[in-house]
């Protein structure tokens, strides 16, 4: 008997599927809806693998396979659509599609302003170390 | 005895909050827990509570750690487990509370390596090599480009603002605390264990004595012997309850278990076999629930219930290009049609579209 139950790998599933939930409807950059999506299937795919091992029947393993196939042409379609999205907007804040919602639907409204970008230090100026190399024209022609 | 579906058996109902927060505490604690946590992490504008949302995030990998995971011994697959498994649902939380969208995705590049750890753990060799090759090796690079593609200079709305973080947070531990619940249900047998630790004790047991001291002292001479004892009621109700088929002459058994236990005067020898005899049907009854329904593959003896082939990578071959060819074939063109789908819609230029 194996010293680690079904039981404990279907709670690791039921955990990251419920991670991945609330990433997808809480967060607004499309990448990070994607990647909770991803983590959703990877979800379903412990649970998957696990009853496998449960019953010793390789369907299980066989349908974790056909996961991550349907997973790489959702990737490849999702990121050409998001690419899409960020060169029409500029941004990948999906708040800026709500134009998209439900016509009795009221838009959403951010109240908190944004922080102030940050500010980034100057470039140091150093002292010179010394005079400036005169520059030969002849040698850098070459170049 | 047929087979029934866990959803539909028979179990008490809590009635009140408190009887279900007396049941389902171990799952109710760290799920409120992580709660707090993810909802105080979630990215914001201002008002940073990071600090209690970290607290709060290592306790409901804590409790939960110790309520909800149950193994026999410290073996290394145990140790192995935790290790695997913390780590990913670590790596999850921090997926979605990073601000950053590139932290997010080296956050998803270990969720997937820590999910393959599982794999390995549940003798998915192949399966681990694969999600290592395509999620971590490609998607995952993919979106690193996309994110290096879309940069966006300074802070953004869309990394710093949360959409209905209390609510959709609830939302998702809602549907954890459910998921769990029905886990807990259908796979805890804390009665059932205790029964048949009593009726092997009672068939190990030399001498009446020895059984009356395991479920109960008798009454002393002169007075009316009780009914039964509480141990012996605790079996006799469970075994009511685990067995639902009434036709059943196990429950007959359990009828003669009892009567063995008033009038002991007949001798020790009835009241061990029928002891026996329950203490095999609840074992039965116990594997069955453990196991859900042990499914046997029809036509293929080598693929036995419980035992995966000794090759991974053979069997897996042998059930994809047998079983599920069609499946394979159907693959093999989505992925085609995926990839023709992602060239157009990428190389299209935005200027037509407006």
């Amino acid at each position: 008997m194996s010293p680690v139950s079904l039981e404990n790998y279907l709670v690791v599933g039921a955990a990251l599927f419920a991670l991945g939930l609330i990433g997808f409807l809480t967060r607004r950059n499309l990448i990070i809806l994607f990647l909770s999506a991803e983590m959703m299937l990877q979800g379903v795919a412990v649970n998957l693998v696990a009853f496998a091992h449960k019953h010793g029947n390789l369907g299980g393993q066989a349908l974790v396979l056909f996961i991550i196939t349907v997973a790489a042409c959702e990737a490849a379609l999702a990121l050409a659509l998001i690419l899409m999205l960020y060169r029409r907007r500029k941004s990948l804040d999906v708040s800026l599609w709500q134009d998209l919602r439900e016509p009795d639907q009221d838009p959403v409204v951010d109240e908190e302003p944004l922080p102030p970008p940050p500010v980034e230090e100057p470039l140091p100026h150093l002292t010179p170390a010394g005079p400036e190399p005169l520059q030969h024209t002849e040698e850098t022609s070459h170049v | 005895m047929p087979m029934r579906h866990l959803l539909f058996m028979q179990v008490t109902e809590p009635r009140s909050l408190s009887g279900f927060l007396a049941e389902y505490w171990p799952v109710v604690l760290p799920a409120l827990l992580g709660f707090l946590a993810i909802y105080l992490l979630l990215p914001r504008p201002r008002g940073s509570w990071g600090v209690w949302g970290g607290v709060c995030g290592a306790a409901a990998l804590v409790t939960g750690g110790v309520c909800l995971i149950h193994w026999v011994a410290p073996w290394p697959e145990a140790i192995l487990f935790y290790c695997f498994a913390g780590l990913a649902i670590l790596a999850g939380g921090l997926m979605i509370t990073q601000s950053n969208p590139v932290y997010a995705a080296l956050s998803f590049a270990l969720v997937v390596l820590s999910t393959c750890g599982l794999f390995l753990l549940q003798a998915a060799p192949f399966l681990m090599a694969a999600t290592i090759i395509i999620y971590a090796g490609a998607i995952v690079v993919t979106f690193l480009f996309v994110i290096m593609l879309a940069q966006q200079e300074g802070y953004s709305s869309a990394d710093l603002r949360s959409r209905e973080p209390f609510l959709g947070t609830l939302a998702g531990f809602v549907l954890m605390g459910a998921t769990l619940c029905t886990v807990q249900r259908a796979m805890a047998t804390p009665e059932l264990d205790r029964a048949i630790n009593d009726l092997n004790a009672v068939v190990a047991a030399g001498a009446v004595a020895d059984a009356d001291y395991i479920l109960g002292s008798p009454a002393a001479k002169g007075e009316p012997r009780p009914r039964h004892d509480q141990r012996l009621h605790a079996i006799i109700e469970t075994a009511h309850r685990s067995i639902h088929d009434d036709d059943d002459p196990i429950i007959n058994t359990v009828f003669l278990l009892e009567k063995d236990w008033q009038m002991q005067e007949k001798g020790f020898e009835p009241l061990k076999k029928h002891a026996a005899e329950v203490a095999k049907k609840l074992e039965e009854v116990r594997t069955s629930r453990g196991t859900l329904a042990q499914g046997q593959v029809p036509g293929k003896p080598e693929l036995k219930a419980g035992v995966l082939p000794h090759r991974n990578v053979e069997g897996l071959g042998r059930v994809l290009f047998t079983d599920y060819l069609v499946p394979v074939e159907l693959a093999g063109v989505l992925l085609l049609v995926a990839t023709i789908g992602a060239i157009v819609i990428a190389t299209r230029h935005s200027e037509v579209l407006r």
